[in-house]
């Protein structure tokens, strides 16, 4: 799974959105969960002060401190459940302050006095040491005559007990939700993806050789099997302009015989005409080598549209691709030697193969001729056959021009011509490797070619054994 | 000698006919199935020269009725078409020879006198011409009682040439018949030979015996104009 694949990169959304939103939820209950508790903690602190101050500080003129401090002790238990109150009066003059309590959490008389304020009601967070801070809630009240302030606080040790407890929640589970919503999402991502993986595939295989052959239609009813409809629909498109093309060379290369027939025998009559002068049959003679080459390129075209068509396998035999190769070479020696071009034939054991022997043949022909024709004076041309992981191999090397890299896969295409050699042979016209290609498909072969400019190149067709 | 050319292409037509009233044949001209039939009817001809794709008749039909009443009249094909399934058809409905367009009219002047018994056909014998000796039984050539040594296909050429001279060989007609027709538009490998064949043969002597006739062929002859 590449890091850019669909897969990837929607697993990686779902699992980043995922994560983003519980932290975004998590950092806002955290914040808003925690005042509203402190405060609701404080709001009872505050109510527990008030009622001090009505029930107890209010009648300190006739009761006295001492009973009002006795009071608070007996009636509110600060000790026992876990409270901090204490009462000053006028100067910070302790009236009443609670015990050390039975979770000793902090210590109420070192608890610092209350800094001065105006209001009649404040609360303060008062922290203790490393412990939990204390909530504090203190009200100020007049009663016979004096100030007094009554504070009354609790320890925030159960917030944050609490608010522990959820960041661990928070900090365990988030990485397992998003996980799950990673794995989840790639799992429903790779079912619906599985089609486009079988669409590709199959696209891959396609080529202007099997247009006939469609791509699968997952039966899911969904943006997938429209869109594998679409893609077949274009490949018929293309199906139908590859057939119409075909047919138009077929057709064209045909419709033009008989002009050529005509052009052809006229010209060769008024060569052969008596009294004719040398230049003018000079002229008519030049002519004609047009119109033998026109003549070449119908023929060759022809040929290729009825390899197109699928041509018959009935001229199919069983050969040695060897002696074929040989035998062909002997044929041409001379245009060799004529260019003082050695050729070397490394050819050993029998290699046998079915297909078209003539056909082949022809491979073999134009493979050495274009060697031959694209090596400097002098150089060497190479031709081997072999057997090699179950495929008959034939290899043709020159130390010729060689062909650029950029030209390379271009150079079975119909009518393409390294430019370089279209300068320098003029006489061809671009159909040798197009038929080349196109002999070796059709006898279930492949070809495939290796050059370094300047240096020479290397035709490799590759057959399957004959059994 | 009578041929009948079936040929809708008037110039088509015209060209060949033209061709073989030169060699003195008497030539006649049917543009399509209908006339050719009725004049096969009505003259004993003694080839047939026919296009496949005509109006009306369809060639390879008057081919079948030709053959019906006349099995020995050498019928040859003219066609545009050249896929192997018709060629084995055409032999099927009986046609001795066949010749794809566009042609070289040589080509069509050897067939025509090969299916008329009137060209070469011994294997054997000695082929001269001028002070060229070509012995067809030991492959020895001799120029003017020297023996000139030549490869097995420069001999196949200059037998070739040997064999109709005076005549103009078109370069593909030499490549068919020396090499094979998987060399068909290796011209060039032609010109390589015959310039071989002409420093063995000629080069040693004033009298040139291989012509060249530019964008036609080559010529075997003692004649310096072919």
């Amino acid at each position: 799974m590449t890091v850019r694949s669909i897969r990837f990169r929607m697993t990686a959304w779902y699992a980043g959105l995922l994560t983003a939103v519980v932290i975004a939820l998590g950092a806002l209950l955290f914040l808003h969960l925690k005042s509203y508790l402190e405060n609701t903690l404080l709001e009872t602190q505050a109510r527990r002060a008030r009622q001090i101050c009505d029930t107890l500080v209010a009648n300190v003129g006739t009761t006295g401190e001492a009973y009002v401090a006795r009071e608070v002790a007996a009636l509110y238990g600060p000790e026992k459940s876990d409270r901090f109150i204490r009462i000053t009066g006028r100067d910070g003059r302790l009236v009443y302050v609670s015990g050390v309590p039975f979770s000793q959490a902090f210590d109420p008389a070192a608890v610092p006095a209350a800094q001065q304020s105006s209001l009649a009601e404040f609360t303060r967070k008062q922290p203790i040491g490393d412990g939990p801070a204390l909530l504090i809630a203190a009200v100020r009240v007049r009663a016979g005559g004096a100030p007094y302030l009554v504070e009354v606080g609790t320890s925030a040790a159960p917030v944050e007990t609490l608010f522990h407890h959820l960041l661990l929640l928070l900090g365990v589970g988030l990485p397992v939700v998003a996980l799950l919503a990673a794995s989840g999402g790639y799992l429903l991502i790779h079912r619906t993806l599985r089609p486009v993986d079988q669409i590709a595939g199959k696209a891959e295989q396609i080529t202007q050789h099997n247009l006939s052959e469609r791509l699968p239609v997952p039966a899911t009813g969904d943006e997938l099997e429209s869109l594998s409809i679409a893609l077949n629909r274009m490949i018929t498109r293309l199906d139908d302009a590859f057939m119409n093309s075909k047919r138009f060379v077929a057709d064209a290369s045909h419709e033009l015989r008989t002009p050529l027939t005509i052009l052809r025998g006229e010209l060769e009559a008024m060569v052969r005409e008596e009294g004719a002068p040398d230049q003018q049959r000079e002229r008519l003679g030049g002519l004609l080598e047009e119109v033998e080459r026109l003549s070449m390129i119908v023929e060759r075209l022809f040929a290729l549209s009825r390899m197109d068509a699928g041509e018959a396998q009935s001229e199919w035999v069983r050969f040695d691709l060897a002696e074929l190769a040989t035998t062909t070479a002997g044929q041409m020696t001379l245009l060799a030697e004529d260019r003082r071009i050695a050729v070397a034939c490394d050819v050993g054991l029998p290699v046998m193969v079915n297909g078209d022997r003539s056909r082949l043949k022809q491979v073999v022909v134009n493979l050495l001729d274009n060697a031959i024709k694209y090596t400097p004076d002098g150089g060497a041309v190479g031709l081997r056959v072999f057997t090699a992981q179950g495929s008959a191999v034939l290899e043709v090397t020159d130390t010729g021009v060689g062909i650029p890299a950029e030209d390379i896969p271009r150079i079975f295409n119909r009518f393409f011509r390294v430019s370089q050699t279209r300068a320098q042979h003029p006489e061809g016209a671009g159909l040798g490797l197009a038929i080349v290609e196109s002999i070796c498909h059709a006898n279930r072969g492949e070809i495939e070619v290796e050059s370094a400019p300047g240096k020479g190149s290397c035709f490799r067709v590759k057959l399957p054994l004959a059994a | 000698m009578r041929i009948l050319v079936v040929e809708d292409e008037r110039k088509v037509a015209e060209l060949v006919a033209r061709g073989f009233r030169a060699e003195r044949y008497a030539v006649d001209v049917a543009a399509d199935g209908q006339a050719g039939w009725a004049m096969v009817n009505t003259y004993p001809y003694d080839l047939i020269i026919l296009d496949l794709s005509l109006p009306g008749i369809g060639g390879l039909e008057l081919l079948r009725r030709v053959r019906r009443t006349d099995a020995r009249v050498p019928v040859l094909i003219l066609t545009a078409r050249d896929a192997t399934a018709s060629k084995v058809e055409n032999f099927e409905a009986g046609a001795d020879d066949y010749l794809t367009k566009p042609f070289a009219f040589a080509e069509l002047q050897v067939r025509v006198k090969s299916l008329l018994r009137r060209g070469p056909v011994s294997q054997g014998g000695t082929l001269r011409v001028a002070d060229l000796e070509i012995d067809r039984l030991t492959q020895q050539v001799r120029r003017g009682g020297r023996r000139v040594e030549l490869t097995p296909k420069e001999y196949g050429l200059l037998e070739y040439l040997a064999t109709q001279p005076g005549r103009v060989l078109s370069r593909t007609m030499i490549v068919e018949h020396v090499w094979d027709e998987s060399f068909e538009g290796l011209t060039n490998i032609v010109d390589v030979y015959v310039r071989h064949l002409r420093e063995k043969v000629d080069a040693p002597h004033p009298l040139k015996l291989i012509h060249t006739v530019r964008g036609v062929g080559y010529s075997l002859s003692e004649d310096s104009s072919p």
